[in-house]
């Protein structure tokens, strides 16, 4: 399979550029002019004679109308139904949809038409609230409201951010729930109604600004009703709302209770550790659905096995609030060995444009048991290096060596908790 | 070149030019006569004679400096030359339509923006174009 690839300007000298086996520019640096450019990305895509377009996990990835666009012109897109896209991606949508399955949610609000109604509906369901971006997603336009004093500001910054990010501003609101874990499910359909789940990643070690940093699979300590629950509640969600290709369902986990958060119809950031778990390539099963191919396998055929970390290497300044870092990459050594995977866009003498998401490499550790995936995973964080801007690795180490990330008892509020005693 | 031996067809009158300008070791030739103007203009100068020419050469930019402006694709597509087609040596008026970018059925005009001299055409008619790629190298000199 021959493949063309998209960049912009400031990604000339990235790695995916030179792997491909063609390449063209969209724009200048930033989003807006290249890669949320349409009309130059299917342009791309036609002149080259592109049979389907892959989104990845960014950008264009949950935007229907880009979908449908690549439909028009007798492109496949690699995702789901423009229709299913929509739905889903507009986030309060998503949440009356999949109450509609019986799949519990977090108490909130529909998508809110003024900060009049946000204030109101903050009133009732009672604060600490969250403010969330209908279209988001990365913890992008996304805000914790403690108090009315702070809700003015919270959801304009917020419009904002969603605004430029998504060029979507419109925003909903959810109880806050403190301190739950952050845990996924996997799930891939085809397109005759064949639904399977690849288990859940925990993803609670999150920044303040609810990014995640590292991620595993399976969750651990998580009592077999949550797990079952959160499977079932999975795969029905995706039959009821005729799921097809790779989808993640994004659910709060409090004890035993489990609420839907969110649904992400792409692919994710942290996919390996499924991949790692269930030997199974995502990525190509999403080419395969697409291209018409049913599944070929049912749910008693998977099993997961062993264990699987991912740590982000992101350019950022752990000790200023996760500052984004730009600049030249002087050295950069990435590890290697049985069960470590390193999927990266850099190499020595790299540039780090200061336009997109800071994240560098993704290391990725498989062990037949959780603490041999983390011994790996410090070795593997030990022989990193990467010269030229200040990195997480250093904060993901320091999460490694925590106690409570070793006994797997950890939630969303870790390692905001662990950045506080710090300071 | 007499007023008897200048031939009185266009095309014939280039070609007649055309052959007494690769025999000489001109890089340009202009000739004006009444309502017409034809100009000849190398495009490469042969490597081996690069060595006796430098001095010309460089006394040439010295008197008048080049100034190039490259016309970058603004888009993705197919580039298409303009009608009449540009071509490189060709004195530019004023702002014209040198070329255009066919993108998803749409003609996207590429205009000179302005008058100048058409140095280079760094893409050939029928090729896919990326944002940014140069297209025409014009001296505004």
């Amino acid at each position: 399979m021959r493949t063309v690839a998209v960049f912009s300007e400031a990604d000339r000298g990235s790695l995916h550029v030179r792997q491909a086996d063609e390449a063209f520019c969209v724009g200048p640096g930033p989003v807006a002019r290249s890669y949320l450019n349409i009309p130059n990305v299917i342009s791309t895509a036609l002149i080259t004679g592109c049979d389907a377009v892959h989104p990845g996990y960014g950008f264009l990835a949950e935007n229907a109308r880009f979908a449908e666009i690549c439909a028009d012109h007798g492109l496949t897109f690699i995702g789901p139904k423009p229709s299913v896209i929509a739905a889903m991606g507009d986030k309060a949508t998503a949440k009356r949809v999949m109450h509609d399955a019986g799949v519990a949610t977090t108490p909130g609000t529909d998508i809110l038409a003024s900060i009049d109604e946000a204030r109101k509906a903050a009133k009732k369901i009672g604060y600490p609230v969250l403010l969330k971006a209908t279209a988001g997603g990365g913890g992008k336009g996304m805000r914790t409201v403690e108090n009315e004093h702070d809700l003015d500001r919270a959801f304009s910054s917020a419009t904002a951010e969603a605004e430029a990010s998504f060029k979507d501003g419109r925003l909903y609101m959810e109880k806050l729930i403190i301190d739950p874990r952050h845990i996924e499910v996997q799930v891939l359909a085809d397109s005759f109604g064949n639904v399977v789940h690849l288990g859940e990643r925990d993803c609670s070690v999150q920044k303040p600004s609810h990014q995640k940093l590292i991620e595993e699979a399976p969750a651990p300590n998580l009592s077999q009703k949550a797990r079952n629950a959160l499977h079932d509640m999975a795969v029905r969600a995706c039959k009821h709302v005729g799921y097809s290709n790779a989808g993640t369902l994004e659910f709060l986990v409090s004890g035993d209770q489990v609420f839907f958060m969110e649904m992400n119809t792409r692919i994710q950031v942290e996919h390996p550790v499924t991949e790692m778990v269930y030997s199974i390539d995502l990525v190509k099963e999403q080419i395969r659905i697409a291209s018409g191919e049913t599944l070929g396998y049912t749910q008693r055929d998977l099993a997961a096995r062993g264990h699987a970390i991912e740590c982000r290497i992101n350019a950022e300044d752990s000790s200023n609030n996760f500052a984004p870092q730009a600049g030249t990459l002087a050295d950069v050594v990435f590890p290697g060995g049985p069960g470590i995977r390193v999927d990266t866009h850099v190499y020595a003498g790299a540039t780090i444009p200061p336009y997109y998401d800071s994240m560098l490499a993704k290391i990725v550790a498989f062990g037949e048991t959780r603490d041999a995936a983390i011994a790996r995973m410090e070795r593997a964080l030990r022989e990193t290096v990467v010269d030229g801007v200040n990195t997480t690795i250093g904060q993901c180490l320091e999460i490694l060596a925590h106690p409570r990330f070793r006994e797997g008892r950890y939630d969303i509020g870790f390692l905001p908790s662990l950045l506080k005693a710090r300071v | 070149m007499s007023d008897e031996q200048y031939p009185s067809g266009l095309a014939e009158r280039v070609r007649v030019l055309a052959q007494a300008f690769v025999e000489s070791d001109l890089l340009r030739v202009r000739v004006e006569r009444k309502h017409e103007a034809i100009e000849l203009a190398r495009n490469h100068v042969p490597a081996e004679r690069l060595p006796e020419l430098a001095p010309e050469l460089e006394a040439a930019s010295a008197a008048a400096p080049l100034k190039l402006d490259i016309v970058r694709a603004d888009l993705v597509g197919i580039f298409h030359l303009g009608r009449p087609q540009p071509f490189e040596g060709e004195r530019l008026e004023g702002d014209r339509e040198l070329a255009y970018i066919e993108a998803l059925g749409i003609r996207n005009p590429v205009r000179s923006r302005g008058a100048g001299r058409v140095a280079a055409i760094r893409a050939a008619d029928g090729d896919p174009v990326e944002y940014g790629q140069p297209l025409f190298e014009l001296d505004r000199g």
